[in-house]
């Protein structure tokens, strides 16, 4: 029997159930089609099965108690709702709803003032194992209670900066210096931004720390933002993009703007460069005239990195932005303490 | 012992001069690197009750962390000043000068955060949580041997060629301190017996401190944030940061070999290992995992205290990842050790009664630092 290897009854059985028909004289054979080449399967019914069919048909025995506990798919194969799936596409600011969905309570908490004010108060990209929110909110904190001491106003890289340290070598005991602000990193306390300006045809660079209590004031004499996030390229350019006259006049900005942004595409100076400009996916450089100084092979490799290909690497996305969830709540508790900054103000006033 | 030292010991060939490579023998056994006690098991394979419904067993986990929260409150400092019935502790020993050892504290190291100086100057310091620890055990000198013989497994101990001095001298004992108390389930019976005799719930954390007689404690009592003070200068001894299998150039200092100028497979190899015909000695510098070793910083200020999360701000920077245990101790160097005697700690430490009037504020700040909502104002 082909379903429980019992042998056969009878010798038709054997016959038919091979393929292979031998003529036999007198006997009527039936033509073989194409169709025909695979007969179909027959299985032959021996008591044995017959008898387990009929058992399986009608079951006299009731069915036993379930292997697993009950609960235990729902323990161990979770199912998330398409509702959940979405906020969980929404929470991890990558995918096509990010951006889009924002939920609304979230947007009246957190005025979008804060984030513009407060760009260091998220917190670092880093490994997971090497945050803590303790450390992160003493941070905060430290940041609010320094500002209630000295007023640091919003700027961006390509803003224009003058900064006053104390100076006991100095005669007037500060010194002053007027920069564009070319670079902005790290994040908390640690905050550093770094200011370029000519003076007496030497070009100079200063790095200051933003929380640093040496430093008496900041004043903003242009808010703008440029079209990269750091403008390290103009140590490669003409001096002219990075001569502020140290007398300048501070121009009147609104903080309910946008931020305006400048557009402007540099062109640099002709090689040899500090560093491979073309490599870097920099917006702010003419690119053109960049690459007329370039080789045919650098310039495939700079229209290569420049392909949009990054936005489909999930795994840079990942590793290189701040969780949505911690960046929500880093600028609530922030709200909070400017909220109270506010208040002090005031009441100083 | 249960496992006869000749199944599980490697040492190195006899070698009878003695030069400085005999010096440098080294055992290998079994328990080397685990954490005491080695002997007993901590963490087992948590039993799964089938029977059990999910709401019994979260009802049940929060009824056996509400004993360990009841356990705890009632060994804590609050508690001891709080209650009319316990009897006026002891008297409490005086520091003697070249004499006294504290206990010390077991903390977390969170991370770190710059200030600045009054002067000017900036300084980083490393935030240190320390979280709920209780004695465990006192272990008088005289009891050291029979306490360290056969599970201190260092050379010393198979040859008796040399013991250390906290072994010889017996000036100090070993105090037990147990932290972060947790939920019973999470640790086998025999975990959760070694607290049993001192009536506390089981802790995921032992460390042990040397400490003078006169500076023992007893089991239960509570080690708290104010055992240090603002000033104080500590050691903190702690697992370094695991680097991983690291090559001779990175692990060793070693110089490698030349980039270019035609060298074959060789930039950053070892090169020799021993001299023409002599053997290799044991304890040669080769490439293997790097890190995850018991460092010291010494003598580090503590500049800041903060009530609110228990954190003690120590500057600098001390071993170890984020988020791994560490110990902290009245430093061992000889210049804050003699300075101490002029300032002398609470002894045998922090008790509510040395509080000052009104309580400690949320931060207390060293004086030469300047916190950040004050001006920084230098000096003409």
């Amino acid at each position: 029997c082909f379903s429980c290897q019992h042998p056969a009854r009878d010798a038709t059985s054997a016959i038919s159930s091979s393929w292979q028909l031998r003529p036999v004289p007198g006997l009527q054979v039936p033509l073989r089609l194409p169709s025909d080449r695979r007969p179909p399967v027959r299985r032959f019914a021996c008591p044995a099965s017959i008898a387990a069919a009929s058992a399986a048909a009608s079951p006299a025995v009731p069915p036993g108690p379930p292997l697993a506990p009950a609960g235990i798919a729902r323990v161990y194969k979770p199912r998330l709702s398409p509702e959940a799936m979405k906020e969980f596409w929404r929470l991890s600011g990558i995918g096509p709803d990010h951006s889009r969905a924002k939920a609304a309570d979230q947007q009246a908490e957190v005025p979008p003032e804060i984030k513009r004010l407060y760009q260091e108060a998220l917190p670092p990209i880093v490994s997971q194992d090497y945050r803590d929110p303790i450390v992160e909110s003493l941070h905060r904190a430290e940041m609010m209670r320094r500002r209630r001491v000295i007023n640091i106003p919003e700027f961006h890289v390509g803003s224009i900066l003058a900064v006053s340290v104390m100076d006991k070598h100095a005669p007037n005991k500060v010194n002053r210096f007027v920069g564009l602000c070319i670079l902005r990193r790290h994040t908390g306390l640690f905050t550093t931004f770094t200011l370029r300006n000519m003076v007496d045809q030497v070009c100079v660079q200063i790095e200051y720390e933003l929380y640093s209590p040496s430093i008496v004031s900041i004043q903003l004499l242009k808010l703008e933002r440029r079209l990269d996030d750091n403008l390290l390229y103009l140590m490669d350019a003409p001096h002219s993009h990075c001569t502020i006259p140290f007398d300048m006049v501070p121009e009147p900005y609104s903080r309910n703007d946008p931020v305006p942004v400048n557009r402007e595409r540099v062109r640099l100076n002709p090689p040899p460069w500090m560093c491979k400009w073309h490599l870097h996916g920099y917006q702010g450089i003419d690119l053109e005239h960049l690459y007329s100084y370039l080789s045919d092979k650098d310039v495939a490799k700079a229209i290569e990195f420049s392909k949009a290909y990054k936005r489909y690497d999930l795994l840079d996305q990942y590793l290189n932005r701040v969780p949505v969830p911690d960046a929500d709540y880093a600028f609530k508790d922030i709200f909070i303490q400017h909220q109270e900054l506010l208040q002090h103000q005031q009441q100083q006033q | 012992m249960a496992t006869a030292p000749h199944t599980w010991l490697r040492l190195v060939p006899s070698c009878r001069s003695y030069s400085k490579a005999t010096r440098l023998h080294k055992i290998d056994y079994p328990w080397k690197d685990e954490p005491k006690p080695h002997w007993v098991r901590q963490f087992e394979a948590r039993r799964v009750d089938a029977d059990l419904t999910p709401e019994n067993r979260d009802w049940l986990r929060q009824w056996r962390l509400q004993r360990v929260r009841d356990a705890v409150a009632s060994s804590s400092e609050a508690a001891a000043a709080a209650s009319p019935l316990k009897e006026p502790p002891a008297a409490r020993p005086l520091w003697t000068p070249r004499v006294s050892q504290r206990c010390g504290l077991v903390g977390i190291k969170l991370g770190i955060l710059p200030m600045w100086y009054r002067n000017g100057q900036k300084v980083h310091t490393t935030v240190v949580q320390i979280p709920d620890q209780r004695v465990l055990r006192w272990v008088p000198p005289e009891d050291l041997g029979n306490y360290a013989s056969l599970r201190e497994m260092r050379p010393y101990r198979l040859n008796q060629s040399f013991l250390p001095r906290w072994l010889t001298q017996q000036r100090w004992g070993l105090q037990l301190v147990g932290a972060v108390p947790a939920d019973p389930a999470n640790f086998t019976a025999q975990w959760c017996g070694i607290f049993k005799a001192a009536g506390l719930p089981p802790m995921r954390k032992i460390s042990r401190f040397l400490v003078s007689p006169d500076a023992s404690l007893q089991p239960g009592a509570c080690l708290g944030l104010h055992h240090f003070r603002v000033g104080d200068c500590v050691d903190v001894v702690a697992r370094t940061v695991n680097r991983g299998f690291q090559g001779v150039m990175e692990r060793h200092l070693m110089e490698g070999g030349p980039a270019a100028h035609g060298s074959t497979k060789f930039h950053r190899k070892m090169g020799s290992a021993a001299g023409g015909g002599g053997p290799i000695y044991r304890g040669k510098r080769m490439p293997g995992v790097m890190g995850n070793r018991f460092r010291a910083a010494r003598s580090l200020p503590v500049l800041r205290v903060n009530t609110k999360h228990r954190l003690l701000f120590i500057k600098g920077f001390t071993p170890g990842p984020p988020h791994s245990y560490c110990q902290i101790m009245d430093s061992w160097m000889l210049d804050v050790r003699r300075s101490l005697d002029a300032n002398p700690p609470p002894m045998p430490t922090y008790f509510a009664e040395d509080a000052p009037e009104g309580g400690y504020p949320e931060d207390v700040y060293h004086p030469d630092l300047l916190p950040y909502d004050q001006p920084l104002e230098l000096p003409d």
